[in-house]
């Protein structure tokens, strides 16, 4: 837990001290614009509350790539990794600990965005169903933090980490739905969104800002658990494999 | 003369072999053109969601020409990558100019933007039924280079302004743009701006170009060619003010050791 509380602080300070890692936290509010511009001249200002939560996913996903995603690749090109693995705390708790501030991160950044929505650009929403709403946004924020995880492992081990966190951020927002419904994807694109956890929260969010009943919530939200579940095990066999390969080699760091 | 047109040479050169070790042309195709074939998509459903083919086509229009000017944007990155290995202070103390060698540097991103905007164009345009006049829609492809160019000098200009204060890069790229996105009738048009909005994004990258792009594919020539002007107008504005100002940002760095350790 030590270990754990001190990755935490650490996350923390980086986020104070590189204004760059609080990116999403400017830009979230100009794609809120963007969408609430867009949909209220096209017509469909009943549909704003889809620009509040859009920007909050597209926030949620950088904070997972840039700051979780790059966490131990980053302690590598530092030569700091040998250090962290050789202190009395645990690798892995530390690495968590930093990784876990990614539910701090999202939780502010849905804060400021529903903020800015409701009071600066005074979008008129109503959550109808604050249960299923609540338990969405939780399980949404845990699910984003194991994902993370497992791309901190991915990325020790992919050569191609870098073109990855580069290029994946908008394959995701469509495959996720975050702002346009699955169902106006294309056909053969659709079956390829069951394994993206934005797609089953993407649609209890905005599915808890409609007054009609919400089919199949507790499906939805146990698929998000679900998939949170496997990319935490796909998490812990690659660190389990990056850990055995370096006792076998000597080796942490970059050659 | 002969000598600043050699060093733009080898400069140009030398991001060209930036590039290559940063994409090879299989990440590329399956990263780099993804990620953008994917962001125009995303953009254009927007259009499906509102049930207009001509918000489909404004969208898909609008964010693929985006593609152009975001590149052109990366231009800021110019700086940080120098001092990242370590060549700003030799840039900066050799005898050519940087804006020179920093300016020509970066050119495959109007390339690299160019080829991205368009292809992300004519490749989704008849998946979402845009019509693609022939042979006019080539006038498109001198529009675009021209839009990066514009974007890439505004870049240029705003790598020369953080020139001293590292940490800000990343920021500045970011926010510019999704501010170009928001302020430039990417996704509205322009007269859907509060007056003063409007009438500063007229002095931005690409909102005269996108509106000449727009009145190719409608047919209106003439209109489109008044827009182009326009464009190259503010294109040449932003290079002004870059090659005015960017030896006074250098000379700044110089005097307080910020050119290497900035932060």
């Amino acid at each position: 837990m030590r270990g754990f509380r001190s990755g935490f602080r650490l996350q923390l300070s980086f986020f104070r001290n590189y204004p760059d890692s609080l990116i999403p936290l400017l830009t979230a509010p100009l794609f809120t614009v963007v969408f609430t511009m867009v949909l209220r001249h096209g017509g469909r200002g009943d549909l704003s509350g889809y620009a509040m939560i859009a920007p909050f996913y597209m926030s949620l996903w950088w904070f997972a790539i840039f700051n979780g995603g790059w966490v131990i690749q980053t302690e590598r090109w530092e030569g700091t990794i040998e250090y962290l693995v050789a202190a009395p705390v645990g690798f892995v708790s530390v690495i968590v600990g930093r990784i876990s501030t990614m539910l701090l991160a999202g939780a502010v950044a849905f804060g400021e965005v529903w903020v800015f929505g409701r009071y600066v650009l005074r979008t008129n929403v109503t959550i109808h169903h604050p249960y299923v709403f609540t338990a969405s946004l939780v399980l949404t924020l845990i699910a984003m933090t194991t994902t993370s995880l497992f791309m901190a492992n991915l990325f020790v081990l992919s050569r191609t980490a870098v073109t990855f966190s580069n290029s994946a951020s908008y394959p995701v927002y469509l495959l996720g739905g975050i702002l346009v419904p699955i169902a106006l994807l294309p056909g053969w694109l659709q079956p390829a969104t069951n394994i993206v956890f934005l797609s089953w929260s993407s649609k209890l969010l905005r599915g808890s800002l409609s007054a009609g009943p919400i089919q199949g919530a507790a499906f939805d939200l146990s698929m998000i658990a679900l998939l949170a579940v496997v990319a935490l095990g796909l998490a812990t066999a690659f660190m389990s494999r990056i850990l055995r390969h370096a006792r076998s080699s000597g080796e942490l760091a970059l050659r | 003369m002969m000598s600043s047109l050699r060093v733009m040479r080898y400069s140009v050169l030398s991001g060209a072999y930036d590039y290559t070790s940063i994409y090879t042309w299989k990440s590329w195709l399956g990263g780099w053109l993804v990620r953008v074939m994917s962001q125009v998509t995303f953009f254009a459903l927007i259009g499906r969601l509102l049930g207009a083919n001509q918000q489909i086509w404004f969208l898909l229009v609008g964010n693929a020409i985006m593609i152009a000017a975001m590149e052109g944007v990366f231009a800021l990155n110019m700086v940080s990558w120098e001092r990242s290995t370590g060549t700003l202070p030799l840039i900066a103390a050799s005898p050519t100019s940087p804006v020179l060698v920093l300016a020509s540097h970066g050119v495959y991103l109007v390339v690299d933007g160019t080829v991205s905007a368009l292809g992300a164009l004519f490749l989704l345009g008849p998946v979402f039924g845009l019509p693609l006049p022939w042979p006019r829609v080539l006038l498109i492809i001198p529009l675009t280079i021209l839009i990066a160019a514009s974007a890439y000098s505004l870049g240029t200009f705003l790598g020369g302004v953080v020139l001293g204060f590292r940490g800000l890069n990343s920021v500045v790229v970011n926010v510019g743009i999704v501010a170009l996105m928001a302020l430039c009738g990417v996704n509205v048009p322009l007269d859907a701006y509060p007056g003063p909005i409007a009438w500063v994004s007229r002095f931005l990258p690409i909102t005269h170009g996108l509106i000449a792009v727009r009145d190719v594919l409608a047919g209106d020539l003439g209109a489109a060619g008044l827009q182009a002007l326009a464009e190259a107008g503010v294109a040449t504005g932003w290079l002004v003010l870059c090659v005015l100002t960017f030896g006074r940002f250098v000379q700044r760095g110089r005097r307080n050791g910020s050119l290497e350790f900035a932060t």
